[in-house]
């Protein structure tokens, strides 16, 4: 399955702040085993969710520079309430530090206003290219992959 | 090979402290292993196998955390878990101090019944 954690942009201001919104629905096959009879959202996937809101926030301001936007470091990540399915994760990602090749925020995800989890994350973003000359074109096919994704949030953000 | 409560303490002290990134001073008896150290699920993963490697011990699947308890509609009901769950929690888990979990026996607040002491007394049955 792809790990397509974000929904929903519910609002950004462009370098600042990006809220964004993830439902939880039965159909995630992870919740098959977390837990039997207890389906919750893991904690990892909380996280996930929290990074993919922070990635969106640094392509947005860059114009998609980067291929690859990840997670470099966590840390003071707690958690509080479950996420059940038929509930939304709302997360709250604001940028600490925002620099060419690597971010800091802080963020937090509230489930009906409660804590969900909360934390900081450091990211880092590459292009493939900067590493193996022969990777632009991937690097350009990961780009359009992601601008396509990211239209569909905002068009939709824009008509909800 | 026995080893006394301190021994043990000690040595889960330094998987806790490895596994879940918190400081030795964090890691107290009485430190809930999800809402004071932090621990996730996918930790519960690493805290096992950690515990294994560490105390040359085998720790099957459902013996430290029971399953199959949620699934089950005469053990878990509208939330919470029965008095048949309850007292079916207390066999499978003779090494857990389940006061405070029966005081208000929510699903949600089952992991608050896994601290640091929790596993400490786990392993002394594993290892005595």
């Amino acid at each position: 399955m792809k790990f397509l954690l974000t929904d929903q942009l519910v609002s950004i201001e462009p370098g600042k702040k990006i809220i964004v919104a993830k439902n939880v629905t039965m159909a995630e096959e992870y919740l098959a085993d977390h837990f039997p009879g207890f389906p919750v959202l893991p904690g990892v996937m909380m996280l996930e969710a929290a990074v993919q809101a922070c990635a969106w926030l640094v392509r947005q301001s860059s114009d998609f520079r980067h291929s690859i936007v990840v997670l470099r470091e966590a840390r003071g990540v707690k958690y509080s309430t479950f996420v059940a399915p038929g509930h939304t994760l709302v997360i709250t990602a604001d940028v600490l530090e925002l620099e060419a090749t690597q971010s800091a925020f802080r963020v937090k995800g509230t489930v009906h206003g409660a804590p969900a989890i909360q934390g900081r994350l450091e990211m880092t973003h590459q292009n493939l290219a900067d590493h193996h000359d022969g990777m632009k074109k991937i690097d350009r096919t990961i780009v359009q992959t992601q601008r396509d994704r990211w239209a569909l949030l905002v068009e939709r953000a824009a008509s909800a | 090979m026995p080893m006394t409560q301190e021994e043990v303490f000690k040595k889960v002290k330094d998987v806790l402290t490895s596994a879940l990134a918190v400081d030795e001073e964090e890691v107290t008896p009485e430190a809930k292993l999800s809402e004071d150290l932090g621990a996730e699920s996918i930790d519960y993963l690493d805290i096992t196998f950690q515990l294994e490697k560490t105390f040359a011990i085998k720790i099957p699947k459902g013996e430290l955390i029971p399953e199959n308890l949620f699934s089950n509609p005469e053990l878990v009901a509208n939330g919470k878990v029965t008095p048949k769950g309850l007292e079916e929690l207390k066999s499978r888990m003779p090494y857990a101090n389940l006061s405070a979990f029966e005081q208000d026996p929510d699903v949600n607040k089952f992991r608050d019944i896994f601290t640091v002491n929790t596993l400490v007394n786990y392993v002394m049955t594993k290892v005595n």
